[in-house]
């Protein structure tokens, strides 16, 4: 057994909003061991991003702690945390490379250093010739690639994903789920992955989370022993079917509350 | 502008002013009132030899530059406070937003009341009306970053210093310079009414004096030459905007 990786320990998170104050996580414990592809899934508002922005380090929990390699995460950590949003989120005014370099450029990476470094990122995410490219002149998925690509280039051990396939069609989302699959298994990076679509999570993740209703809890911890690597025809096999359909009779008591 | 297109353009001008040309010769217009574009050109050949009416648009660039030069940060300034600071664009948007609907004319009397008929008037009043543009553009510019985009710099480890410069900066300098272009424009056309209005020098003061006078082609070539440098000043900051918005999706 592999050490675990992002630990979240007796998470709870409250917001207060107008005046009153909402529970989004309740007592949440999640150990995620080194390598491993996390998807998290639970009804919409359900806290699965507040979660994320918390291994993210872009809040810190009202209780409990997250550790990422026995280290408390109290601020972003760029150097151990990768991050892609639902929208690609590039710098309008950089060109892909550029946008893919932009961590190295925070920490002050000298330019040859930090262009190269990206170019090879643009390589892995199948960008190559695109480089100089802005990212209006980009496709969707394209620009989806090159987030990812800015995701990796620090070569962060975790890699936190908020729906980053949820504003693009049904067919670049599935070549793009390949896509990360096969760099997933290039780079052995550990990932948390949240979305709304059981297909994705079933078919992408080692392990599928499912939270409940706010409050947030863990209802199902389900593990998914497809065999790697997937294949589009294992989404129509019973054991597939068997996993999905055990995930949804959590989301379905949960929407109807 | 295509390159035929361009031509029509400049055929269309030329047409134009030959057509003025004929109409003043053959006495179809008043010839007191509408000097002959050749006359015109004449005036202004002669203007640009006269040391007094090069010192006098020397005047007025100073005046328009010096109240642009105080009017761009300050009025940047306040608009960047304004659009953080959320308690004091409560109590001060409402004044700044009728204020900026009122002609700033209407004030002209104060400032001559207040600073007399003087260069530091004409600064003042430039300022006056020009500031409101930047305050605007400076809060609009400020709300055209997008958060997401500061988020993602936050992930990665920016500071709040590399924020300013590596996010903010970037994203408002389009509007940033569209307001300083579009204050520029109301900046000249105070100064100019400063000066048309009471002065004792400038190119405004020389336009007024010379059309009290009937002195068509001199007043007709001043308004030539004060179009041109305004155009002039326009462009060079609209292509200053436009190489820093390139990256701005054409819509």
């Amino acid at each position: 057994m592999t050490r675990a990786l992002v630990s979240i320990r007796a998470v709870s998170q409250q917001f207060s909003a107008d005046g009153a104050s909402v529970t989004a996580l309740d007592g949440i414990d999640l150990e995620v061991p080194d390598g491993q592809f996390v998807a998290v899934v639970g009804p919409s508002g359900c806290g699965k991003s507040t979660l994320l922005s918390l291994v993210a380090g872009l809040r810190v929990p009202t209780r409990g702690a997250v550790l990422c390699d026995g280290e408390a995460i109290t601020a972003p950590m760029p150097r151990k945390v990768g991050m892609i949003f639902q929208e690609a989120n590039l710098l309008p005014w950089l060109s892909a490379i550029d946008n893919v370099a932009f961590p190295l450029k925070l920490r002050r990476v000298p330019k040859p250093e930090r262009l190269q470094a990206a170019a090879r990122m643009l390589e892995l995410t199948g960008l190559a010739g695109f480089e100089s490219r802005l990212p209006h002149q980009l496709s969707g998925g394209m620009k989806q690639r090159v987030a990812i690509a800015r995701g990796l280039v620090q070569n962060p051990a975790v890699l936190l994903m908020d729906e980053p396939f949820a504003s693009l069609d049904e067919q670049t989302r599935m070549v793009l789920g390949d896509e990360l699959l096969r760099i997933w298994s290039e780079t052995k990076k550990t990932v948390l992955f949240v979305t709304h679509s059981l297909n994705e999570a079933v078919y992408l993740a080692d392990r599928v989370v499912v939270l409940s209703a706010r409050p947030g809890r863990i209802l199902d911890d389900v593990a998914v022993d497809l065999p790697r690597p997937r294949t589009f025809a294992m989404t129509s096999s019973e054991r597939f079917g068997v996993l999905k359909d055990r995930i949804w009779q959590h989301i379905k008591h949960a929407e109807r509350r | 502008m295509r390159r035929h297109e361009r031509v029509i353009v400049a055929a269309g001008a030329l047409g134009f002013v030959l057509l003025l040309e004929w109409l003043v010769r053959v006495g179809r217009l008043d010839a007191g009132l509408a000097p002959t574009p050749s006359a015109i050109l004449d005036a202004l050949v002669r203007l640009l030899g006269r040391p007094e009416v090069l010192a006098s648009l020397g005047v007025t660039a100073w005046e328009a530059l010096a109240a642009f030069l105080v009017a761009v940060p300050v009025g940047l300034l306040m608009g960047f406070t304004l659009a953080e600071v959320p308690v004091l664009s409560a109590l001060f948007r409402p004044l700044i937003n009728f204020l900026f609907g009122v002609p700033k004319s209407i004030f002209l009397p104060v400032f001559i009341l207040v600073f007399g008929v003087s260069i530091p008037q004409k600064i003042a009043f430039g300022v006056f009306t020009t500031v409101f543009v930047l305050i605007v553009g400076g809060v609009a510019a400020v709300q055209s970053v997008p958060s997401e985009l500061v988020t993602v710099s936050r992930v990665y480890g920016a500071s709040r210093w590399q924020i300013i410069r590596e996010i903010y900066l970037p994203a408002m300098a389009p509007i940033l310079l569209e307001s300083a272009r579009l204050g520029m424009v109301f900046n000249i056309t105070a100064v100019l009414l400063c000066e048309i209005y009471g002065a004792r020098d400038g190119i405004g003061y020389r336009i007024a004096s010379w059309g009290e006078n009937l002195q068509m082609p001199q007043l007709y070539a001043a308004l030539v030459l004060v179009a041109t440098a305004a155009v002039a000043v326009n462009e060079a900051l609209r292509r200053v905007e436009a190489r820093l918005g390139s990256w701005r999706q054409p819509s």
